[in-house]
Parts: C-alpha cells; structure tokens; sequence
C-alpha cells in the first residue's frame, strides 16, 4: 500500500488521456509536438512510448486541417482528443471548432455525436506577449454547442479530462501553462496535488467551494483560483473571510453555487485572466443581476484583463493580469460600503 | 535502505554540468512501490523521471528545485 | 467499364437529382412573388440547386457503399440522393419540419445521415478536413470504408482544403477528393480565382494522383472514380479528381445571374449529361421501357418525399433549445 502520489497537472493530464486510451480503443490523439515532444507544455508525456504513432499522431502545422479530421472521426465513432497548442492559435481554425463541432450534434437532431475534445494551453505571465498569453475563456463560452472546461488543479484536471473523453459532445479542455507544473514555468503550490490511481470522472457543472467564508464571495477558475486563495489568506490576517469558488467548468456553469454564496455573503468579487468586457466577469454578476440583485450588499467587483493586448514587458504585464494583491483590493471595495 | 541515485551516464555533463529536482511526486516521509515515478529532473529543457529503486519510505535529501549532477544521491528509500 | 445495372441505377440518380431541383426550384418561388422575399414561403432561406451537376454525384456514388462517408458541399442535394440519404426526411429538413434529418434545426444547407454517413456544411471547404477524419476513423478500426469530399472549384483555393489534401496524403488516407468545378464561384469565374486553369495538376503538389474530366462526361467519371475508390480501398491513399460540370441555377434561387453571359446556359443545356447518358445507355443494352421506369420511379419518389414534406408538421418553437448536446 501507497501513499498517494502528488502529480502535477501535466501529468495528471497525460494520465487521463492515458487510462482512457487503455480502456477505450476508439480514443486516439493529434496534435502539432505532440507525440516524441510529449506536448509543449507537457500534456501528452509518456503517450507515444505507450500508444504508438498509429494512435498518437504528430500533424503538421494544419489546425483547420486536423481539427477539421478530428472533427470527422469523432462523427465516425473514435473519440479523438485534438491539441490546439496554443489557445490563441483559434484564429487559423475556429470554423471547424465553433461551425463544424459545436454545431452537428444540433444541425442532425441530436443524430450525430461528436465526442471530441479539444484541449488547449492557456494563460500569460511568463512575458510570452500578445498572440501566445490568452486566456480566451469567454470567446468559446460565448458559443452555443461547445461544453468548456478550465481546471486549477491536478486532481480536478485528471476527473475533468476523463470526463471530457467519456463525453459524447465536443468539450474544449484549457488548461493554464502556468499550472501544469512544467520545471521551465513556475506554478503555484496548490497545483499539483494528491492524486488517485484510478481513473475517475468529475462531472462538469459543478462548482467548488475550495475555501468556505461568510464575509464576501470570490468567484474564480483556473490560475486565478490560486490568486484568490492567496488574498483570501491575506484577508483573513484583516478579519475578513472570503468564500472562494472555483468554477471548474464554464459551460455548464453553476449558476446555483454562486449564487447560494452571494446570498450568504452578499458581496462578490470576480476573477478571471480573460479580457474584461464582454466576458466571464461580466456573465457571472449578470447571473446574480438576474437572480435578485438585492442579494449584493454593495456594488460587484470584477478583476480581468484590461481591454488591451496583452503586453510584453514584465512590469507592463504583470500591470494587467489580476493578482493577489489586486482582488485584495477589490474585496476591501466591496467591504467599505452597506452593512 | 536504498539510496536514489541520478544514474552517471543519464546525461552528458560536459554539456550541461547540472540538473534540477523539477517536482518531487511524494511528500518526505511517504510510502513508496518498487518503480513509481517518484521525482523528476530537468536537464535544461529535457525531463527525466526518476523511480524509485525499491519499496518503503520515502526521504528526500535534493528538495524541489535543487541542484544534481550525475551520480548525485536525491534521497533515501527505508525498508517499511 | 460499367455494368447494366450500374448504368441504370445512375441514369435513376441523375433524374432523381434533376427533378428534385426542378420540383425545388418551383417550391421556393412560393410565397416570394411578386415581391421576392427571401424569409417568405414554405422554403425561406437561401437555396443552393445541383442541376446539370448530376453527374458528380452519380459516378461517384455508384462505387460507394452505406459505410463510407461523403461530405458535402452548400448545394448538396444531387450528392445526397446519390448516397441514399432517405428522401422524405431529407425533404422534410429542407422544408423546415420535425419529422426532418435534424428536426428543422439545420435545413437545406446543413443535412445530416448518419445512417448513409453523409453530411454538408455551408461553409466552404469545410468538408475536406471531416472527409480525411473519417477516412482516419475507417483506417484506426482497420476498415476498409472510405471517405469522398465533395468541394467545388471556388473551395480549392481555401487553405484548409490543402491542408486537408497535405494531410490525406501524408497519412496515406483511403479520401477521394472530387472537385465540382461549374465555373463560377457565385460571379467569379474560374478564371479570375484560380492560379491554374486545371485544380487537377495541384495533385502533384501532395504528390497523389489526379485527373481531369472534361465537359460533364459521366462515363469518363465513373472509370477515374473507380481507380480512385479502389485505390482508396487498397490502402494506397488518396486521389484528386476534378470534374468540368455545369450550374444550370444561379449561385442561389433569386440569384439575377448578371455576371453570366447571354446564351451560356441555354448551350450547357443542348449537351445537357442526363439526355446524353440516356442515349448512351440505350445504346449499352438497356430499353427504352426499362429507362422510361426509372424515369417514372425516380418522379414518384420525388412526388411522394415533397408531399411527406409538405404533409409534416412543425416543430414545437421550444424545440429549439434541445439537442444542443448529445
């Protein structure tokens, strides 16, 4: 008998895909680096070794090409899992994503499946500039037909991927550079965690309160789940507790969870590494809005990406993205005014 | 007890005189199996795993991000 | 060469096809005069006709079997029929009904079987990329089922249609690629889109076969689509077949056909390939009764699926919001 393992998301990534493809002979992988490389950040480790080239496919540099195929193979009975490496690279590709994916399930009645994952790397602060730090969370969100999922831990990141194979509908899988615990790339403490040998599936839609408080709600996903924990320790030095939430998967979306937490707390902060408007922030208090927005004591705030390209240069950068410190901040905000 | 080895020849070292522990995979003190991927080292951007050489506890001497060359001993396997 | 059943069963294709587009082309145009409104009549939308394009869809279709996959393009009704896409529920998407492919939810431009495994896509050039995915599908499960992408000579200058043909080729794919080149992307001739007068010779470029059939010619087509079907099934990979047809409609119903010169389609109809094939069917040892039968079977099916259609009723409007997922 073991301990349990403490795995990074790389790797908590690589094992899913790996007990899915030893159960399920239909699943199969393509991707640009993804075979000898083991994936530029590390998704597909230890794949190719097992599986062979036959059933991990390294493409050439054809997204529209490969996502398209992986498009068609889904609707032929293999449960393909394609990378786009980047997230940002959507733009040489989307039509097969949002036009062919997300939409044949519907344009057959529900006749055809299309049991296809798509998982991609997201995320900056690693000074990677505009077309390579992105986060991108609302652009596939916002279209009807995709289910999107945004892990911020290895334990969730391994359920989350089984989940998203076993899945008879397309599912965009981002994960964050920044957590999958590569060695090149800092990740936070609580990324990698305790996890489980055996394969097992966490069902999307459902929230998670990762730290219960009664004084203000932080809604959050991805890296910025670990920025939210870091001010919520900073705030409870100042007597405040914050609730923080971690989304896990956007669509479906716990509307429920977040709302079950303003109304115990009546303040809400929210999170996200995408840009700001038009967005996740936005959808997330227009879900409260809706609900009843006697429940906010006191104006939502919202920490995003400014409206601008992501920059280059480190202290421009680190200007942009949200940080501990910043949703600190903005909790004291929504602290000052009501009761 | 066993010691956990980097092996000598795993990489060249009048390339790249070091590593580093990238992530070790069990806390310090943790019951191991014979063979687990228990750590893994970063030989500038090439990542090897590291097994464990026999079963027992586990303790580590090269934290996370500590500096090995070949033949350097990460860590010690206790018979449990 | 083919076989008298072969002849005869294009010869039904290709009237079915016909027909239909006629039968179409009359049915849109209800509920949108005097005053053409393109929302208006039981057929509102745009609407994309195959008519004089038969031939692509018959030659090709004739060596296929339910198993194998064929995509298709925004005017897709003649390769549908050609695949065995089940004419009244096929009718009934177009018309916009629940007992339709897809409930209503995509109509004419998104027509979806998976029991012949066909599927369009308005797109252009998106069917290339699904054609290799599903030949990639057949080659993993160690079929020998293959794929046929249909696109036309407007799409073969669509980036992801050479990445698709880089990609067949590559990975030795059993994916027929058919290029309908009816000479007009919308109002651009083929003349001013295209870098090279003959898509076929781009084949050389992925280093696969191609080959060019010239004036709509059915026959010649079914040998070229033969070799590549074989081909395909053989393991050997991919081909590029581009075939000279003719858009009889305009890009769309409604389409004022301004850029076209006088007098062109009257003379694609003098060499019209369905009366051509008639005559050379007769000529190969079918009668003219047995020709005139399938003549009359392909009609009353036709009459029978737009009845179905017309017939059917309408989703409930909430229906709209179901089937998103599987």
């Amino acid at each position: 008998m073991s301990s349990n393992r403490i795995m990074t998301v790389s790797r908590a990534i690589s094992e899913a895909i790996a007990q899915e493809m030893r159960a399920d002979p239909t699943v199969f992988i393509m991707g640009e680096d993804i075979g000898t490389y083991g994936g530029i950040f590390g998704a597909t480790t230890g794949l190719l070794a097992e599986f062979g080239k036959e059933r991990v496919r390294d493409t050439p540099i054809s997204e529209t090409g490969f996502i398209g195929a992986g498009v068609g193979a889904a609707m032929a009975g293999m449960r393909p899992i394609v990378e786009l490496m980047f997230v940002d690279f959507f733009g040489v590709c989307m039509d097969a994503i949002y036009n062919l994916a997300a939409k044949n399930i519907y344009f057959s009645g529900g006749n055809y499946k299309v049991p296809m994952v798509i998982m991609t790397a997201t995320g900056g602060g690693y000074s990677d500039a505009g077309q390579h730090s992105q986060t991108l969370h609302a652009t596939f969100a916002h279209l009807p037909g995709l289910k999107v999922v945004a892990p911020s831990n290895a334990y969730d990141a391994k359920g989350l991927m089984i989940s998203a194979i076993r899945d008879d509908s397309p599912v965009m899988f981002m994960f964050h550079k920044g957590l999958q615990g590569l060695a090149w790339m800092a990740s936070p403490e609580g990324a990698a965690s305790e996890l489980p040998e055996e394969a097992y599936a966490i069902p999307f839609g459902e929230a998670k309160v990762v730290r219960p408080g009664k004084d203000v709600t932080i809604v959050s996903l991805s890296m910025m789940v670990h920025r939210s924990l870091d001010a919520a320790e900073e705030l409870a030095t100042q007597g405040i507790e914050a609730e923080v939430i971690d989304l896990r998967t956007i669509v479906p979306l716990d509307r429920k969870k977040v709302i079950e937490s303003v109304r115990k707390t009546g303040r809400l902060v929210v999170v996200d590494e995408d840009y700001k408007s038009f967005g996740l922030t936005g959808e997330i208090i227009a879900t409260v809005a809706e609900e009843d927005p006697t429940l906010l004591k006191a104006a939502p705030q919202r920490l995003a990406v400014p409206d601008v390209p992501i920059p280059y240069s480190r202290p421009m950068e680190q200007y942009v993205l949200p940080s501990a410190d910043k949703i600190v901040a903005a909790v004291l905000t929504t602290m000052k005014k009501g009761a | 007890m066993a010691d956990i080895t980097i092996a000598p020849d795993l990489w060249d070292a009048n390339i790249n005189p070091e590593g580093i522990i990238a992530n070790w995979f069990y806390a310090d003190g943790s019951t191991v199996a014979a063979g687990a991927t228990i750590a893994e080292l970063m030989v500038e951007k090439t990542t090897f795993d590291i097994a464990a050489p026999s079963a027992g506890i586990l303790h580590i001497a090269v934290p996370k991000d500590g500096a090995v060359k070949p033949g350097t001993v990460i860590g010690t396997i206790d018979a449990a | 060469m083919p076989t008298k059943s072969q002849l005869l069963w294009m010869y039904e294709i290709m009237e079915k096809a016909r027909y239909y587009e006629d039968t179409m082309a009359a049915a849109y145009m209800e509920g949108k005069s005097p005053k053409f409104d393109i929302g208006a009549g039981p057929l509102p939308g745009e609407m994309h006709l195959a008519a004089g394009q038969e031939p692509c869809a018959a030659a090709v279709c004739v060596h296929l079997r339910a198993d194998d996959t064929v995509t298709a393009t925004h005017r897709p009704h003649h390769a549908a029929i050609a695949k065995g896409v089940d004419l009244k529920k096929m009718t009934a998407e177009i018309f916009g009904k629940a007992t339709g492919l897809g409930g209503g939810r995509g109509g004419h431009m998104h027509l979806l079987d998976p029991a012949v495994n066909f599927v369009c896509s308005g797109i252009i050039g998106e069917g290339a990329g699904p054609a290799v995915g599903a030949a990639l599908a057949a080659k993993l499960k160690g079929s020998d089922a293959i794929a046929v992408s249909y696109i036309g000579e407007g799409a073969a200058n669509q980036g992801g249609v050479h990445e698709a043909l880089n990609l067949a080729a590559l990975w030795k794919l059993p994916v027929v690629f058919i290029i309908e080149d009816n000479g007009w992307g919308i109002s651009v001739p083929k003349s001013a889109s295209t870098a090279v007068a003959d898509n076929s010779v781009r084949a050389a470029g992925y280093g696969i076969p191609g080959s060019h059939v010239a004036d709509n010619d059915t026959l010649t087509l079914f040998d070229l689509a033969e070799q590549a079907v074989n081909r395909a099934r053989r393991g050997d990979g991919p081909t590029l077949i581009e075939v000279e047809t003719y858009r009889y409609y305009g890009h769309f119903q409604g389409d004022p056909e301004l850029y076209r010169p006088k007098g062109e389609v009257a003379a694609l109809k003098a060499k019209d390939p369905i009366a051509r094939l008639r005559r050379q069917i007769i000529g190969q040892g079918v009668t003219e009764e047995e020709a005139n039968e399938a003549l009359s079977k392909a009609k009353r099916e036709v009459d029978e699926a737009f009845a179905f259609a017309r017939a059917a009723a309408y989703p409930a409007p909430g229906d709209a919001l179901t089937r998103v997922f599987a």
